[in-house]
């Protein structure tokens, strides 16, 4: 048999070579440069090379730091909800009954609505006379000005995020649930387990691959959030809602310091690697009962 | 709770229901929300007002005469055209070609492709930025179609589908004197089909919802994309008139929403797809 013709192979690979190489790893590389430099783009030829300053820079600088901890923040208060009430949803809607379909559907119609009309949307319900204020008021609820108030902003931002990701990861959920034997629920009734000796000794370690795909997928999407603020808060109030993308986004694109935020840039990319790399640990490795 | 037994399961849809109905309400509920504002004028952001009516259409009437909504509806419609052509095309190349074939390198470009997924995307968007203002591209179609044009998520379907056709009809035609060519348009494309489907689809979504790079990327208001152009709109009103922005977020979420209604399967099992790697 012939061989495979090396002019083929090279011209049905050439769109990958010529995208990864001109918009991946060039950019990658030239941004890991740029941030040992003080590049501008409005004197591109004068940039010096500067050394760990823009780092150093961003570690002493409060924005960055407010910027990181507010970006923690939303983490770690969005991540176990999201994840315990995709699961609770999957585990609601797997086994067949009527208008299964429906729920399925109607919980991730969110996931494919753009960000910014979510956003858009969730701005109207949030506002100060909003429809969310006049429920909480005729419940006689505290209704605060959610978006311009600086101990409610993120918290409204991330409430949304777990409405609006919940259903997606359900979905990625339904398929681990799927994938575990019936076998060993029939077995395990046999002997007399309960639903929740099944859950936690059958359902919970077989499903522990896609808990670790959810957790690390939602942690690096979490460290993206853009839109939601630019539409929402702008950052504010007081910087409160100003999470790393944000703060990248006005360094580079406000401010024109190119050189900084692409050492900002490469700081997120550190980040997002490290907490892959814990719950790839945590969740992945074998745990104490595992 | 998975238990398959019919008579367990009937026991406790009652209680099932109890707090699904909630939840589905809560999810569908803002979706509701923002099509009734768009059609109550005289509703402001009040839902109690908007259920009371009157009803009627100036809203998006406004939305044609006195924003462009008419000149983002075709830029998004012009860019997801162009970008999900392009990334079937060069998908089903590259896929194939990583999945079946050997080329020098072939583990570096599969390399490339995996740390392209895992990346968080905005990592790059300065130096993506720099390359495309380099290139001349900035405020242009081709800045908002050419970065998204191989997607690496679409090669990845692509490659794994391939890996698990049969090869038998590929080397009986080779044998049969098919030239390379001839089998990759004439036998592996149409059994690509229902993969490409899937690609599709998911660069539909994905280019129809993107917000960051084509804000950073595109200037001028006469290209700017129905998200970009819907959140400069909510900036720029001084006082905000929601039933406004409540027509046009309707009308950018009904393509989304009419794709998903129509490809259910197809975007449920790409998303699978994507976890099983």
């Amino acid at each position: 048999m012939r061989a495979h013709s090396r002019v083929t192979s090279w011209t049905l690979l050439s769109p990958w070579v010529f995208a990864f190489g001109l918009f991946g790893l060039f950019p990658f590389l030239f941004s890991f440069a740029a941030s040992f430099t003080d590049y501008s783009p409005i004197r591109a030829s004068e940039a010096r090379f500067v050394g760990l300053a823009n780092y150093a820079r961003a570690l002493h600088e409060p924005a960055f730091w407010s910027a990181l901890s507010n970006t923690a923040l939303f983490v770690i208060g969005t991540i176990p909800f999201t994840t315990a009430l995709a699961l609770a949803l999957a585990l609601a809607v797997q086994p067949a009954f009527r208008g299964r379909t429906v729920l399925r559907v109607g919980f991730f119609v969110p996931s494919v609505v753009s960000v910014v009309v979510l956003s858009l949307v969730f701005k109207g319900l949030y506002a100060a006379d909003g429809s969310l204020n006049t429920l909480l008021r005729a419940l006689h609820l505290p209704a605060p000005d959610w978006l311009l108030d600086p101990r409610a902003a993120l918290p409204a931002i991330m409430a949304m995020d777990v409405w609006s990701a919940s259903g997606y990861y359900m979905i990625i959920f339904l398929a681990g649930l799927e994938a575990i034997p019936r076998e060993l629920y029939e077995a395990a009734r046999l002997e007399g387990a309960s639903s929740w000796d099944c859950f936690a000794h059958i359902t919970l370690p077989l499903l522990r691959p896609t808990l670790l795909f959810v957790l690390v997928v939602n942690t690096i999407r979490s460290l993206q959030i853009f839109a939601e603020v630019f539409v929402m808060t702008h950052g504010g109030p007081l910087g409160r809602t100003t999470t790393l993308v944000y703060y990248l986004y006005e360094q580079a694109f406000s401010r024109f310091n190119l050189g900084y935020a692409s050492a900002v840039a490469y700081l997120l990319f550190l980040l997002s690697l490290m907490l892959a790399w814990l719950q790839l640990k945590v969740v992945g490795g074998r745990g104490a009962k595992g | 709770m998975s238990d398959s037994a019919p008579a367990v399961a009937r026991g406790t849809a009652p209680y099932r229901a109890l707090w699904l109905a909630p939840v589905l309400v809560a999810m569908l509920l803002p979706s509701v929300w923002m099509v009734a504002i768009s059609i109550a004028p005289e509703a402001g952001n009040s839902f109690a007002r908007a259920l009371r009516g009157p009803f009627g259409l100036d809203q998006y009437r406004a939305l044609f005469s006195s924003a462009h909504l008419g000149r983002y509806l075709l830029n998004s419609a012009v860019v997801a055209l162009a970008v999900v052509s392009l990334n079937v095309v060069t998908a089903a190349m590259v896929g194939y070609t990583l999945g079946r074939r050997r080329v020098p390198g072939d583990r570096f470009w599969t390399v490339g492709i995996v740390a392209t997924l895992m990346l968080p995307k905005q990592v790059l968007m300065i130096p993506l930025y720099l390359v495309i203002a380099r290139l001349h591209l900035l405020d242009t179609y081709a800045a908002l179609i050419l970065p998204f044009a191989v997607d690496a998520f679409g090669i990845f379907l692509v490659r794994q589908y391939v890996e698990q056709l049969p090869i038998e009809l590929e080397e009986a035609a080779r044998v049969d004197g098919a030239s390379d060519w001839n089998i990759f348009l004439t036998i592996v494309v149409p059994l690509m089909r229902p993969v490409l489907a899937v690609v599709a689809i998911q660069s539909f979504l994905a280019s129809w919802n993107s917000f960051l790079y084509p804000l950073i990327l595109v200037d001028s208001d006469r290209l700017r994309t129905l998200p970009v152009g819907l959140a400069l709109l909510s900036q720029t009103e001084h006082s905000v008139d929601w039933g406004f922005l409540m027509a046009g977020s309707t009308l950018a979420s009904i393509p989304v929403l009419a794709v998903f209604m129509a490809f259910q399967r197809q975007i449920l099992s790409g998303l699978l797809a994507g976890s099983e790697k």
